[in-house]
């Protein structure tokens, strides 16, 4: 019987996959000193089987895969998956029919590419900086704090997702409501821009407070 | 006489003339995979594996109802209709073409595995027939008459069959949309009484009933029964060719999810407009042809591997069918995948950087099986 296990239990001597195709097909002569050690070192030590969701396949993307679990409900993959690739399918029909009405001169500032829409728009949506909740003399304050890259898409994504589930009318379907929302992040418009504007207000008020961080 | 040169309406006509000379400058970069052919006739061996397309006007006069979803929207996206001339249908047409309308009318079964191109094919006859001017008769799913009816009617022409009005109506506007002019030369032949005081007389134009099946929702089922009586009986005579196409043919001979008031299940039998149908398809009359398909995806209580023709029909709807010609449709060869993938690139649908490189393209073989449907459900978010 196998026991599902919370963290990874491998020995610190196991290294990672390298699950991209490129990196094996580079011919000996153009590697560094430091990538013939790392190819020596994996001949030698053994290495962690790979994760399900990590792909060799030319069209993966790491962020789309997070966005795609943080959509997950209940560990339903498929349905996740499926509603993202609607998604970015209802983008480029969007981008599409507008490029193919616009006149010539502006046909090249119409980006269609979803991908590229999706990427900025999250860039687009993550804050700078951030408030936490710390407690000094029974009061707590709301003090602004810097935030790792992490955390910042995290949020990006998060607030993305709860505007769709929450602010919306009920029988819209997700990858409608999330196109639609991804394309205004996109020009740096919307509710999404708008709370990271707001954060960043709260923060610039609560200047006073910084020097209770102690990180 | 009926007149069926080449044209369907006038409105169409428009269109027809502005193909040639442009297309052939601006398509000379593009020739590969495209053609500027856009008449079904002239389509040979040569033409095959390139895309053709039909004009925006008559697709909406031709195609009222009766393309996949999925194509509907492609076409509202690209700005344009292009089919793919494939072998099944360049066979179809050479049959057609040098088929002897005043022997019974053969029966042609298009069959093959999930998303291959069996609608897409039967939309290339229509396109076809239709512009050779014959009488088309599309009936672009026949499951949707056995499953999902919200109104059964007991039917006030025999008292065990079942009418579905809904369907009805809505199959009747759409013949109406394709077959103007036909409505207004074809004459009844009998006189129908729909009500106390509703009849029409004999040798009223067919548009009349057809007006009578759309104003009085409940008399539709038998409206429809009229008119493909009247168009059976009339084609023996000359005047115009006679398609019957029909999308899903073996829903005809299935089960059905409905039931009646009292719980019962229905059969097939006992609804009028499959019983109507079955009359249609059945070759005891002469002066065209009939088209069907077989399809799984809409089917009732079939194994989603289940695509020949003995499987899906059933021994009743075999026999029924018995004496056809199957005409197998495949996925894509490598010159028709090639074919379709610059199509996608032209048109700017494969959008990500690597779909453009020869990696992402290999993968996209891969991961599709060449399945026309595969392949389309794949470049989607791409």
């Amino acid at each position: 019987r196998i026991m599902p296990v919370r963290w990874s239990r491998y020995n610190p001597s196991y290294l990672e996959p390298e699950v991209k195709k490129e990196s094996y097909q580079k011919p000996l002569e153009e590697l560094t000193e430091e990538e013939r050690e790392q190819m020596e070192l994996k001949a030698v030590r053994p290495i962690k089987a790979a994760p399900p969701t990590v792909s060799s396949s030319v069209f993966s993307d790491p962020m789309i895969s997070k966005f795609t679990n943080m959509m997950m409900k209940s560990g339903n993959k498929v349905l996740a998956r499926s509603l993202m690739c609607q998604t970015l399918e209802a983008i480029k029909r969007k981008q599409l029919e507008k490029y193919h009405k616009a006149p010539e001169n502006e046909k090249e500032t119409i980006e269609c590419n979803p991908y590229v829409i999706f990427h900025q728009a999250l860039k687009n949506c993550q804050p700078i900086i951030g408030l936490s909740n710390i407690t000094k003399g029974g009061k707590t304050y709301q003090v602004p704090v810097p935030l790792t890259d992490n955390r910042k898409r995290f949020l990006a994504m998060k607030w993305l997702i709860t505007e769709c589930r929450e602010n919306k009318h009920r029988r819209t379907m997700m990858p409608e409501k999330l196109s639609q929302e991804l394309l205004l992040a996109f020009n740096n418009e919307g509710p999404v821009i708008k709370r990271k504007h707001v954060l960043h207000k709260m923060a610039e008020a609560n200047r006073a407070y910084a020097h209770f961080r102690w990180w | 006489q009926l007149d069926h040169g080449c044209a369907l309406h006038t409105a169409a006509r428009g269109g027809l003339s502005s193909v040639s000379p442009q297309d052939v400058l601006a398509e000379r970069p593009r020739a590969v995979f495209h053609t500027s052919e856009s008449d079904p006739a002239k389509h040979t061996e040569q033409h095959e594996g390139r895309l053709y397309s039909i004009p925006l006007e008559e697709v909406k006069a031709v195609f009222p109802h009766g393309l996949p979803y999925r194509f509907q929207q492609q076409i509202q996206t690209f700005n344009e209709a292009r089919l793919m001339v494939r072998r099944p249908a360049l066979e179809l047409l050479t049959y057609l073409k040098s088929s002897n309308l005043a022997h019974p009318a053969v029966r042609y079964v298009i069959y093959g595995e999930r998303g291959t191109g069996k609608t897409m094919t039967l939309c290339h006859v229509v396109h076809y027939c239709s512009r050779q001017g014959w009488l088309v008769l599309h009936i672009p799913d026949a499951h949707l008459w056995v499953k999902n009816c919200k109104e059964l009617l007991q039917s006030s022409y025999n008292k065990d069959r079942l009418d579905q009005p809904l369907q009805a109506s809505v199959w009747l506007r759409n013949f109406k949309i394709s077959n103007e002019r036909f409505l207004q030369e074809i004459k009844t032949q009998k006189k129908y009484t729909w009500g106390k005081r509703e009849s029409t007389e004999e040798g009223r134009p067919l548009g009349e009933v057809v007006e009578q099946g759309l104003a009085r929702v409940r008399s539709a089922s038998d409206a429809v029964g009229v008119v493909l009586r009247e168009i059976k009986q009339q084609s023996h005579r000359g005047s115009f060719r006679l398609l019957v196409a029909v999308d899903g043919v073996n829903a005809l001979w299935g089960r059905t999810t409905l039931r009646k008031e009292d719980k019962s299940p229905v059969s097939p039998e006992e609804l009028t407009l499959v019983h109507n149908l079955r009359k249609m398809v059945r070759n005891d009359w002469s002066g065209g042809a009939i088209v069907t398909t077989l399809s799984q995806t809409g089917s009732l209580f079939k194994p989603s591997s289940a695509y020949t023709p003995h499987e899906l029909l059933g021994k009743e709807g075999f026999d029924a069918l018995d004496p056809f010609v199957p005409i197998p449709v495949a996925n894509y060869s490598p010159k028709e995948f090639e074919s379709c993938y610059g199509y996608y690139l032209e048109r700017k649908w494969l959008q990500h950087e690597k779909a453009h490189t020869e990696d992402g393209k290999a993968e996209l073989q891969f991961l599709s099986g060449s399945n026309p449907r595969q392949l389309d459900r794949l470049a989607g978010p791409l």
